[in-house]
């Protein structure tokens, strides 16, 4: 039990004295989710917003497919995305293997059909008084496309935390894609796994404590948005 | 487009036609409203008075026939816009999520009227009684439901409307919300001459609040007048006569309905009051009530009373100088006289 109180104690100390390697991982963990995060959304919510808003043939297939790939396997998508970005895949001339654009790229994948998914329930539950409401108060065409958007903020917002929870915590991606290169493309999460596997408690400690208090944020934010929503 | 416009009805509805389910059709075969009329749409629930009003409000379509508005086809005439100058509230009201003053500031920035925005919006919020100061910053969680509805239809009167629709504007809130919606209402049409279209269980203060009532039932327009609708069964007495059986076991008899379930009309101008039990009439209904309520009607010099039968609420018209004769005050107990072939069948 010991070793596990010394890491604790030990991980503090790195964090409180200001340990550069300790905060690089952190920086480039939140960089890359960051990244992530913003493509998922640019991407994610128009299509969010087309799926949950307009009824039109295929679409209860087109929301299983998006609700199945919630539980995409990260490593799945480590493998899909590394033989595309590898020297012999049909990307590999961008040389995007082994970069922070490249895991950032990997996790938009990962992450895009949470956006949708939630986006396109947070638009579905939308009142149904809503649209007669608009339309009675002299709204048109996209001030009630525009309008709708704006009443389900909250539900679109709380998408992007999932997903930014999402793209923290996730390790089979940052490993295969960013090949958890020190002072480069290591994250907190693949520093961890590094750090335990060589028996370094203390460093993987003091990430496992900024992991958590990244989703303890992340879930404040979550449980103060559903309440508005 | 005033002069072209000045002699046409603001709407003239022509065989429209509304099917909202297989158990349930709109039929309306002609239907006139006059510019600034208000007109006041009653009947019981499921009877089609918030179908004909999001019709009126050109929320929905017809399927059939045509509702011309300004003289204009409304729905195939675009040039005209005529929708514009029409709005409509409805029965449970939404308010967007965003505070009070943004939600009354929605439809005048959505027409891009941003011009002195602060001032329409404080007006229309006094206009229902909620004070600017208090009320403009709170969000739309922080409102009863009574203040709500108020903000709604603050919403509405903000863009000083040509027609203003209402859905059971007081339905489902408290009486000193209910007031103030109902002093709101008829304090603007006194000061913009805003044309109203209204429906409300409240037949009482929907006959003193507009210039004439229709009466929906089953989709189908069933009297211009502020009638009674006693709905069956009718069970067979004697011949051709039947009666509908009330809570006190008392019986209000009818002359051969076209089947047990049919719901009869009785026009308020056919029912006598008088204050003791009239001897040696001829007609069959004589039936002991409570006035729950009085109003005057519209334009007309009429008193209508409102007489609690057993539990069924019935309203007779009689004039000014026979309520006075009569010393007619809520509360009084009085006894209703009408014949049973006054009940109607549509």
């Amino acid at each position: 039990m010991d070793y596990i109180l010394q890491g604790f104690l030990e991980g503090s100390r790195l964090l409180l004295a200001g340990d550069n390697e300790t905060y690089t991982v952190v920086f480039t963990t939140v960089k890359v989710s960051s990244l992530s995060i913003t493509a998922s959304l640019l991407i994610g919510v128009p299509l969010g917003f087309l799926l949950g808003y307009f009824e039109f043939p295929g679409q209860r297939h087109i929301k299983t497919v998006v609700d199945t790939l919630l539980a995409l396997p990260t490593v799945v998508v480590g493998l899909f995305v590394y033989a595309f970005v590898s020297r012999q895949g049909p990307l590999g001339e961008l040389g995007l293997l082994f970069t922070i654009p490249g895991i950032a790229i990997a996790q938009t994948i990962l992450v895009t059909p949470i956006v949708v998914s939630l986006t396109a329930t947070a638009i579905e539950s939308l009142d149904r008084r809503l649209r007669p409401t608009l339309v009675a108060l002299g709204a048109r065409g996209n001030q009630i496309l525009l309008t709708s958007v704006m009443e389900a903020r909250h539900g679109i917002a709380a998408a992007a935390v999932t997903a930014y929870g999402r793209a923290i915590s996730e390790v089979g991606v940052s490993m295969m894609i960013g090949g958890n290169i020190k002072w480069h493309t290591r994250t907190i999460t693949t520093a961890i796994s590094l750090e335990t596997a060589k028996g370094e408690f203390a460093l993987g400690m003091a990430l496992g404590m900024v992991l958590l208090l990244l989703a303890l944020i992340v879930n404040a934010m979550l449980i103060a948005l559903k309440k508005k929503a | 487009m005033m002069e072209t416009t000045a002699g046409l009805p603001l709407y003239l509805v022509e065989n429209i036609e509304y099917r909202l389910s297989e158990h349930f059709e709109l039929r309306v075969p002609r239907l006139v409203v006059n510019r600034g009329e208000s007109l006041g749409v009653a009947g019981p629930s499921g009877g089609g008075k918030s179908t004909l009003l999001s019709l009126l409000a050109f929320l929905d379509k017809p399927q059939r026939g045509r509702i011309m508005f300004n003289g204009h086809d409304a729905w195939y005439d675009k040039s005209d816009n005529s929708n514009k100058g029409v709005t409509h509230l409805s029965q449970e009201p939404y308010l967007l999520k965003r505070s009070v003053f943004d939600n009354v500031a929605y439809p005048l920035k959505i027409r891009g009227r941003y011009g002195s925005i602060k001032k329409k919006v404080y007006e229309a919020l006094d206009m229902v009684g909620l004070k600017p100061n208090v009320f403009a910053s709170r969000r739309w969680y922080e409102l009863s439901g009574g203040e709500a509805q108020r903000v709604a239809l603050a919403a509405r009167l903000v863009l000083k409307p040509q027609v203003l629709i209402l859905d059971e504007p007081t339905s489902g809130i408290d009486q000193t919300n209910a007031l103030l919606i109902k002093e709101a209402i008829t304090s603007f049409r006194k000061a913009y001459g805003t044309s109203l279209i209204m429906a409300s269980h409240d037949t009482l203060w929907l006959a003193g609040a507009t210039d004439r009532v229709i009466k929906l039932f089953d989709g189908r327009i069933v009297t211009t007048e502020s009638a009674n609708l006693i709905p069956g069964p009718w069970i067979k007495q004697e011949k051709e006569l039947f009666a509908k059986k009330l809570a006190d076991e008392r019986l209000i008899y009818a002359v051969t309905p076209p089947h047990s379930e049919a719901t009869g009309i009785l026009d308020p101008s056919d029912i006598i009051i008088a204050l003791e039990p009239p001897m040696e009439v001829s007609a069959q209904n004589i039936l002991p009530g409570r006035i729950s309520r009085m109003t005057a009607q519209g334009k007309e010099r009429a008193i209508i009373v409102e007489v609690i039968v057993a539990d069924i609420p019935l309203s007779c018209r009689v004039t000014r100088q026979g309520a006075r004769q009569l010393g007619l005050l809520p509360g009084k107990e009085v006894w209703l006289v009408f014949k049973a072939s006054s009940i109607r069948w549509e």
